[in-house]
């Protein structure tokens, strides 16, 4: 299926992602309104937007206990807030920490019903939307693997 | 009137002394009248900071402010304000840095955050949201920036905090000490960093979950993408993705003004060998931005082998690259990158660090400094051992640094000579653009509201050196040309209310402005999306000539008058003897005249009129005028 892959050494960190995808869902911008969250580790200038990756295995809406959420028909995890009771548990289950609570709902990220906005205004081309199977890596993960890479030792 | 879009609405005043702080609304009428920014804290600070106030004592006021597209996806609206009266000058101290500090400061619901007083004990601030508390910094009062930062994203346990910095050297006192987000986004002109520990303040820290609203979001989202293609169209796109402002080098060298060995000449003849392409080439790795960026023109780079092996970091810009290269006269960009590395965890600004060593190899080389003075120092041109050794001992106040802690001015008279080699104005080290190759940017320097810097006008249409846009925008050929000195008060009349609109509305300078984005008759449109406020271009503009006269009249109860406004001798008696700005020297007083007209200022005084003050509404400030 279609996913928003992650191209670390490309992304600048400068977090216009978060702020597409805030104006978009709520016409407002703020980071605590994003599906996607930046991390960053500034000491060696590297960045990392996390967002819903589509696992095969969604552990949020294996141990929802509301069922509010499910798949749409392209396979896309979406949330129903009607369902949602405002438990919180997707957020700890969710190994990517893709999920954030606002106002007592969870914020999932729905690729924008095909066009995700992060993608279309990255600057830097570090997300891309296409056909691509499951990815593992942490945040944590490719900030080592960069350092490695680039000889920093710090 | 009804709801102002854009803005945080609210503004935090944290009296240090009494540990106590007050949340006050944002005056609506400040907000048209100054816009944000640079022009908040100047309205502020002229009213709140009285004439003759220690700048290093309680009754000196920091004040940060960012801008209303701030927060939002306005392409590279990420910047604030520091100002203060400026121990290193005595004038208005005012410097700006982008990163992720200024939006954070709206998210948590502020457009400008007021220090009064001093504290007893160190501390930082946190402020998360309402939530405001000044933290025990005890432990990390002396701590490097880098140090710092990290201590309070842990202490917080919150890697999303934001905070604005000063490091060490402004603990020890050094005058230029400067302000830092994320790490090295420096505001450091000025020595705001230095006030900041004077209040025993180590540190900012935000973290907001507001959100900014805009008055007509498809209108705005519209202006946006049009601004953003504008932006990947432009000619200048490539070169700033890949070497941000390092690209200047090799053009100023080009050009013959670029500042080498004190400003001895205007051509590097190692230019090549430090130059942005060869950074880009062979050290850096990757890009970074800063918040809501288009144009991502930051650098990280890494040393892989020799004696600096393992360094490793972001930037460095022009202004630093220059500096540590051809303005001591040092060949080794590694040397140049370690050097830039050690100011910004001192917290440094780098212009005057550089300053005070260019003036002091230039001094040691004529024969002016002996290692007496220098307590050993052999600082002959692009001693790099020196160097490295020299910025420590500034940033420690120790030895022959303790001699340049305050700036190079200051360090002439404590000698009682070489005044004839420094490079400032109005007590504020020089840039690193050689005046004699840009006539416009002289004169900028020279009556620069902070002294001499580049900033505050920044005519980089200067360097195009086409008399058509001169004569197409200023009715002067002249005015654009780059060597000659006819037109440029009506220049720099115009870049000093562009730039003052620029700071206020807080995107980057280097984008809007420097590749002509947000003109008044955009920025009106900008603000009226945002905020919901209707002003007109002329309006615009004329905010940005209020925060120009009210910042003038800051430094006119300082005692500032026309004698202020001068470069050093060198510029105005000795043509540079190679390259493409040689054979000419700065028409000092003909520049003047001609900016006091377009001014609509005294032209024996170069104070404002009671008549122009009027004009733009600032009847108050006439009182002060001296008799």
């Amino acid at each position: 299926m279609k996913r928003i892959l992650v191209r670390a050494e490309e992304c600048a960190g400068c977090r216009q992602c978060e702020m597409a995808c805030s104006f978009q869902h709520s016409g407002r911008f703020s980071p605590s309104l994003a599906r996607v969250t930046v991390h960053k580790d500034d000491l060696n200038g590297l960045d990392y937007p996390v967002m819903c990756r589509q696992c095969s295995l969604c552990l949020p809406m294996e141990s929802c206990p509301a069922a509010a959420l499910s798949r749409d028909a392209e396979g896309v995890v979406v949330a129903d807030w009607q369902l949602c009771t405002g438990c919180g548990l997707c957020v700890q289950t969710c190994r990517y920490g893709a999920v954030k609570m606002q106002g007592g709902k969870p914020l999932v990220c729905n690729m924008c019903e095909g066009r995700p906005q992060c993608v279309e205004r990255c600057p830097t081309e570090a997300l891309e939307h296409i056909e691509a199977p499951e990815f593992t890596e942490t945040p944590e993960e490719a900030f080592r693997r960069m350092k490695e890479a680039w000889g920093f030792h710090e | 009137m009804s709801k102002l879009y854009g803005y945080a609405g609210k503004v935090l005043r944290i009296n240090l002394s009494d540990e106590d702080y007050r949340i006050e609304p944002l005056s609506v009428r400040e907000a048209r009248g100054y816009l944000g920014g640079r022009g908040l804290n100047i309205s502020r600070l002229y009213k709140e900071v009285r004439a003759g106030a220690d700048p290093l004592g309680p009754s000196n006021k920091l004040m940060f402010a960012t801008g209303p597209l701030v927060g939002t996806m306005f392409p590279t609206a990420s910047r604030f304000n520091a100002s203060a009266r400026s121990p290193q000058t005595g004038i208005l101290g005012d410097t700006n840095a982008g990163g992720h500090f200024a939006p954070e400061m709206k998210y948590a619901g502020f457009d400008q955050i007021i220090l009064e007083g001093a504290c007893s004990r160190p501390v930082y601030i946190s402020a998360r949201d309402d939530e405001v508390e000044l933290k025990d910094a005890e432990e990390i009062m002396c701590a490097t920036v880098f140090e710092a930062d990290a201590h309070i994203k842990r202490a917080l346990r919150d890697q999303w905090t934001q905070t604005v910095v000063c490091g060490p050297a402004a603990v020890k006192g050094v005058k230029y000490g400067g302000l830092f987000a994320n790490q090295v986004r420096a505001a450091s002109r000025t020595g705001m960093g230095t006030v900041m520990a004077s209040k025993n303040v180590k540190a900012i820290a935000v973290r907001g979950t507001g959100a900014v609203e805009v008055a007509e979001p498809e209108a705005f989202r519209d202006l946006v993408l049009q601004l953003e293609k504008e932006i990947r169209d432009h000619e200048q796109y490539p070169g700033r993705r890949l070497m941000g402002t390092t690209r200047i080098l090799t053009m100023a060298n080009r050009a013959g003004f670029l500042p080498t060995r004190n400003y001895t000449s205007g051509v590097y003849e190692h230019a090549e060998e430090v130059s942005g392409e060869r950074l880009a080439r062979e050290y850096n790795v990757k890009t970074r931005g800063c918040f809501a960026c288009t144009v991502p023109c930051s650098r990280v780079y890494t040393v892989r082998a020799g004696p600096h092996k393992g360094l490793h970091g972001e930037g460095p810009e022009y202004e630093a690259l220059g500096s540590f290269t051809s303005r001591i006269g040092n060949r080794d960009l590694e040397l140049a990158l370690k050097a830039n590395d050690m100011c910004n965890r001192l917290g440094l600004d780098i212009l005057t660090t550089a300053g005070c060593i260019g003036w002091a190899m230039e001094m040691y080389e004529a024969g002016e400094l002996t290692q007496k003075d220098t307590g050993g120092l052999e600082l002959t041109w692009g001693n790099g051992e020196a160097t490295l050794k020299l910025i420590q001992l500034i940033a420690r106040r120790e030895g022959f640094g303790d001699v340049l802690a305050d700036g190079s001015a200051e360090a002439a008279r404590k000698l009682g000579r070489g005044l004839d080699r420094i490079a400032q104005v109005k007590g504020l080290d020089l840039i690193m653009a050689d005046p004699r190759g840009l006539k416009g940017f002289g004169l900028g320097y020279m009556v620069a509201t902070r002294g001499g810097d580049h900033l505050r006008s920044e005519p980089f249409i200067e360097l195009n050196d086409d008399p058509q846009i001169g004569q197409r925008m200023f009715g002067v050929p002249e005015a654009t040309m780059r060597k000659a000195d006819r037109g440029k008060g009506k220049l720099i009349t115009y870049f000093e209310d562009w730039c003052a609109v620029i700071d206020a509305l807080e995107p980057c300078k280097n984008i809007m402005q420097n590749m002509m984005l947000l003109p008044f008759d955009r920025a009106a449109e900008a603000m009226e999306v945002t905020t919901g406020l209707k002003l007109s271009p002329q309006e615009v503009r004329d905010a940005g000539a209020r925060i120009i006269n009210l910042e003038r009249m800051f430094g006119v109860r300082e005692g500032v008058t026309r004698r202020d406004d001068d470069l050093p001798t060198r510029f105005k008696e000795t043509p540079l003897a190679e390259g493409a700005s040689s054979g000419t020297v700065v028409d000092a007083d003909l520049m003047l005249d001609e900016y006091y007209a377009e001014r609509g200022w005294n032209q024996t005084t170069g104070w404002p009129t009671p008549e122009t003050l009027m004009k733009l509404g600032l009847g108050f400030a006439a009182a002060d005028l001296p008799a």
